[in-house]
């Protein structure tokens, strides 16, 4: 088990009114499982994903990554967790404008205070960004890439690290079908390949048909969970299906 | 991208227009920091080098309090003195140049020459006189002369030639060979280069007397001066005199130059605030524009203590550079600066200096100033949550909004540095009031009005809404731009404020100099024009004799004058006592006093007697027939005196008991205090004055014209030179103008950085806003309407500064002027047609930083809009 959440309440005070994000949310991940998150919109998925990702910390109920408790960490641990064992990749915005693709991807040596440019740092950013196909764009700036190639970027930068855990809301919610298919199969890989543990927020079906197993969020709670199993082809069928079946 | 702190670099370069006028806003300041401290320094050590012109190698020089000099007898007990090595008395005396006297025509005098009647042996001991031809004067030599290269030249003479002086009555004209010429123009700052040395006994018999002006002293090998100057109080007990060290001498002649001084630095210190603004709203929307980056890299692991670094790694580097380039623009505007005031009394200043020190001081300051103000973005920053990655909007709230209180800070930082270079106060604790120009050189008024202008920024979000609704009212012709630019304006109310402040700021300072201004030149009239029996002076450069009333019945009786009054001035020594440790203590300080005939001022109408101050005709009566005084009341009423007392003074031997017959608002100024009023039998009888200084004239009413050339002839005959008081407040107010106009151009420079600020803000709204333009255009509005829609929102700015600032400016100046007024009923005399042009330099200012975030607004593609991120 590397992540595991007991009981997640969130609740967020807008004007004078309470707002129960999340009402009780329990579930469980195990190292290089590849968890999908559904649900529809503002039933509480990226709220969740903060908390499991140490982002936000919940009104109630704890969360256990790595063995560590997590969702009630200060400021200077919260950190210290981000570098170590989290990489997150977003719907929208991703990427620093300043700095070019190896720069972004070497973001978090960078900001650990390891010179990303020698030695075997270099040698694993350079692994990445072969990983998502973008050899020879190493010095290009994100206004010089399309929104699949920035997207590719914000994963690389995720996994460059080899987080115990990547987190990603919604990163192909900006994309075209293929584009966003192309993000999914590396996702898909990088957790086939080498391991890597992957919860993913998205309110698509044919996305989150690439994960082992699919938990579908509404009103602040866990309503299913749908066990699809390692698979080599990502056929959403058979989640559409049990989806209806569901009645969502 | 070795390190994070890169970003800090790239982010700056990536805005290099708001970097570069960030900057440019700091310099600025630094620049009239640096400018005010250089200038600050020359002026310092002007007046080192006159002290030490002055005084030499003297350890030590006793003065003559009266006019008369030092007796022979008190030269023989200063010479017995053992530890004194070298004892150098002198006698100085004005005159005129015999031969100029005949050659000008008769209605104007000719320059007067300075006498140094020297001890031959002693003087050059103490003295360097450095010869451009000739020799020394000998022990040997009678009938000889010294004189200054300067005069050499002005009156064409050489050495061998001879130089005739006019003298007293009795002696006459006497003439005497030049054995030397002296390089330059001599170590006397007052003789402006018309100097001639004669042998001391030479001099007392040109003048008739036997007295010496001052004695230097070297002490004796080994002998701290502290003993010298205790031997000499335990020794002479035959007069009264004045014992000053370089130190002394070097403090009151400061004294002239620290109003000037502490004024600069008010203004500087204003400008640094103001640059300061300019650099916490710069950063504050940096920080706000690039808070969805922060959260990334929040995200991504980067601890707050690094997302703050970055930001004050940005104002640290904006800092250093903008202090540097600063100090290079400071030593050119202390160049200026020093050629525009060029002198303060004796004292002429040259090249501003430039020291480690003040360097130092300007460099630290700068960057000080901008890290205290980038210290609330940078926290702000750092408060950015990793969230805000996530959120789908930019929202333009990420950062919050810029809490203005922590200008208290900046405020603190600025307040804590201006009091470091404060200049310091000089060491005389003698209880007269000094004559100031405006603002002191204490530090709490200066502070009082710093303080006022941060308290009116941190009021104006309160202020804004209903201010920017009436600056909207001229420009309601255009009223969709009018009211899109003013929602605008009303979207970030800081941001606004730190804007707008900037403008207030130094509008503020320019309104209130210039009512200051104002109101002390007023004052100086209203001074002169209350204790001056008379509109036409007539001053002798030596006492004129009135024990026979001749002149003054001569001139009384040309047709068209009403009145001629005898004026003499002259030191005292004043006996007041203060407690200490429960014991009472004595001390004697140099008061200026006048002697005046006091039945001339009670026909003339002149002095004011306060509440309590006594009658005023019997007061007058008093003064005249002897044993009396009349106080100005500033002097009253810091040692607590009332009429009817007594007051002492400590002349000859014994002390001299004077009865106070009256209080009066003011009277007469002198050097550096009031004087106090004394009827003329006590000034012949107890303080040895030997006669006026001048006449005071009141022509008959419209015979001014008809009688002013006789009188000015008979005048100039007598050696008397006449001017017209109106003339002599001219001279005052040109003086203080050039004051007030330089510290007004500085005050200016600060609205200058409040419009680089302006241009920042202005494209920044313009980049913000770039989705809302596309709208706009996409809708039908044209280039135009956008480009007049940021101009109108430049003008709507600019106006509501103006009006704050008028507002704010006229209430520092009411301060200044309560201060300065120095019991003169304070009318409030705003000069309108300045802060009028302040106001619009400061709209014009808002419009044209408009111009170019409005073109770029204007030309931005619709397109290109819509589809930016
Ligand atoms: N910071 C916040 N303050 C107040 N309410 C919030 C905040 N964040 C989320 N909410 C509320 O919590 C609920 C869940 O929001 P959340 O963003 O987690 O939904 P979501 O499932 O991710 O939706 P979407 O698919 O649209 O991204 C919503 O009702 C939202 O309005
Ligand atoms: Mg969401």
């Amino acid at each position: 088990m590397i992540l595991e959440a007991r009981n997640l309440t969130k609740r967020f005070r807008l004007g004078n009114r309470d707002v129960d994000a999340l009402r009780g949310v329990s579930l469980q991940v195990s190292r290089g499982e590849f968890v999908a998150i559904m649900g529809p919109s503002g039933s509480g998925k990226s709220t969740l994903l903060q908390l499991l990702g140490g982002l936000d910390t919940p009104t109630s109920g704890e969360v256990v990554l790595d063995g560590e408790v997590i969702s009630h960490l200060g400021d200077r641990a919260a950190t210290r967790l981000r570098r170590e064992k989290t990489g997150f990749v977003f719907q929208f915005f991703n990427l620093i404008p300043l700095l070019d693709v190896y720069e972004n991807v070497a973001l978090p040596y960078t900001i650990a205070g390891v010179d990303p440019r020698h030695g075997e740092t270099a040698v694993r950013i350079r692994e990445v960004i072969e990983q998502v196909d973008l050899k020879g764009r190493e010095h290009h700036r994100p206004d010089q890439l399309s929104a699949g190639e920035q997207q590719r970027v914000a994963l690389a930068r995720a996994l460059v690290a080899k987080p115990a855990i990547l987190l990603a809301d919604e990163p192909t919610g900006n994309l075209d079908y293929s584009t966003g298919g192309e993000i999914l199969d590396e996702l898909w890989r990088s957790c086939d390949g080498m391991g890597q543990t992957i919860v993913l927020v998205t309110h698509d079906a044919r996305a989150a048909a690439h994960a082992d197993r699919v938990l579908v969020v509404g009103d602040g709670k866990i309503r299913d969970e749908i066990e699809l199993g390692r698979r080599q082809d990502p056929d959403p069928s058979p989640l559409i299906a049990r989806l209806t079946q569901l009645g969502l | 991208m070795r390190r994070l702190s890169s970003l800090a670099w790239r982010s700056l370069r990536a805005r290099s227009l708001r970097s570069f006028l960030t900057m440019a806003g700091i310099a600025l300041g630094v620049a009239v920091l640096f400018a005010a401290l250089s200038a600050g320094a020359a002026m310092d050590a002007a007046v080192d080098r006159a002290a030490a012109d002055e005084m030499g190698h003297a350890d030590l020089r006793v003065q003559a309090l009266e006019e008369q000099g030092l007796s022979r007898e008190t030269v023989a007990v200063v010479r017995g003195v053992s530890d004194a090595a070298v004892v150098a008395p002198a006698l100085e005396r004005k005159t005129y140049l015999s031969a100029s006297l005949t050659q000008t025509p008769s209605s104007k005098l000719p320059e007067p020459v300075t006498v140094l009647g020297i001890d031959v042996v002693s003087e050059p001991q103490l003295h360097d006189i450095p010869l451009a031809a000739g020799r020394l004067l000998a022990e040997s030599d009678r009938q000889s002369a010294l004189i200054t290269e300067t005069l050499s030249t002005d009156e064409n003479l050489r050495v061998g030639d001879s130089v005739k002086l006019n003298g007293t009555a009795a002696s006459g004209p006497v003439s005497y060979v030049i054995v030397g010429i002296i390089r330059g123009q001599g170590s006397l700052p007052d003789a402006a280069g018309r100097l001639v040395f004669l042998p001391l006994g030479d001099a007392q018999s040109l003048f008739g007397t036997t007295g010496v002006t001052r004695i230097d002293l070297g002490a004796a090998h080994g002998v701290s001066v502290e003993r010298l100057s205790g031997e000499l109080v335990a020794t002479i007990k035959t007069e009264p005199y004045l014992l000053s060290q370089i130190q002394d001498l070097a403090d009151s002649l400061r004294g002239e130059t620290s109003d000037f001084r502490s004024a600069l630095l008010l203004v500087a210190a204003v400008v640094l605030f103001a640059g300061a603004f300019l650099i916490f709203n710069t950063l504050s929307m940096t920080v706000a524009e690039r808070g969805r980056e922060v959260g990334l890299l929040r995200a991504a692991g980067a601890s707050r203590s690094q997302v703050m670094s970055i930001v004050l790694l940005q104002a640290l580097a904006l800092g250093v550079l903008g202090s540097l380039i600063g100090i290079a623009g400071g030593i050119a505007l202390a160049a200026l600066m020093l050629s525009w005031v060029q002198s303060s009394g004796p004292i002429t200043f040259s090249t501003p200096s430039v020291s480690a020190w003040s360097v130092a001081m300007a460099l630290s300051i700068g960057v000080m100033v901008t890290l205290a103000a980038s210290l609330e973005p940078a926290w702000r920053a750092g408060r950015i949550s990793p969230i805000e990655a996530l959120r789908r909007q930019p929202s333009g709230a990420v950062a919050g909004a810029a809490r203005l209180r922590w200008l208290i800070l900046v405020f603190g930082v600025l307040a804590l540095a201006a009091l470091a270079a404060w200049p310091r106060a000089t060491g005389s604790d003698s209880p007269g009031t000094s004559v100031s120009s405006g603002i002191g050189s204490g530090t709490l008024g200066p502070l009082a009005v710093y303080g006022l202008m941060l308290i009116s920024v941190l009021l104006l979000p309160f202020v804004l809404g209903p201010l920017l609704r009436v600056a909207g009212v001229p420009f309601r012709v255009f009223r969709n731009e009018e009211r899109l630019a003013r929602s605008s304006l009303a979207r970030d109310r800081s941001r606004t404020a730190l804007t707008v402040g900037a403008l207030v700021v130094g509008l503020g300072m320019v309104v209130a100099l210039g009512t200051a201004a104002q109101d002390v030149r007023r004052i100086g009239a209203d001074w002169l024009a209350e204790t001056i029996p008379g509109s036409e002076l007539l001053t002798s450069i030596r006492p004129m004799p009135t024990t026979d009333d001749a002149i003054k019945k001569e001139l009384a009786a040309i047709p068209g004058v009403q009145s001629v009054s005898p004026i003499g001035t002259f030191g005292v020594p004043y006996v007041y006592t203060t407690q200490e440790n429960g014991r009472t203590l004595e001390n004697v300080v140099r008061q200026e006093a006048a002697a005046i005939v006091g039945a001339d001022y009670q026909t003339d109408g002149r002095l004011v007697f306060v509440a309590g101050g006594g009658d005023r005709r019997s007061a007058f009566a008093a003064l005249d027939s002897g044993g009396s005084v009349i106080l100005p009341k500033s002097l009253a009423d810091s040692t607590g005196v009332h009429v009817g007392d007594s007051i002492e003074f400590a002349t000859g031997t014994n002390l001299a008991s004077l009865k106070v017959a009256g209080i009066v608002a003011h009277t007469l100024p002198a050097e550096s205090q009031e004087a106090i009023l004394v009827g003329w039998p006590d000034a012949l009888r107890i303080f040895g004055v030997t006669g006026a200084d001048f006449y005071a004239v009141r022509y008959a009413p419209g015979q001014e014209s008809s009688a002013r050339p006789k009188l000015e002839a008979t005048a100039t005959l007598y050696a008397l030179q006449p001017s017209d008081l109106s003339r002599v407040q001219g001279a005052f107010g040109d003086a203080l103008d050039r004051i007030f106009r330089l510290l007004d151009m500085l005050a200016l420079i600060a609205v200058v950085v409040a419009g680089l600020g302006m241009v920042n803000t202005f494209s920044m709204s313009v980049l913000e806003r770039g989705r809302e333009i596309g709208v706009l255009r996409a809708t039908g509005m044209t280039g135009r309407q956008v480009w007049g829609m940021v101009v109108i929102e430049a003008g709507v700015l600019g106006l509501v500064g103006a009006i704050i600032g008028a507002v704010v400016g006229l209430i520092v100046g009411a301060l200044l002027v309560s201060w300065s007024s120095g019991g003169f009923a304070p009318i409030f005399d705003p000069p309108w047609a300045t802060i009028g042009l302040a106001v619009l330099f400061g709209f014009l200012v808002s419009i044209a930083a408009a111009i170019y975030p409005a073109g770029m607004a204007s030309r931005q593609s619709i397109v290109h809009a819509l589809q930016h991120e």
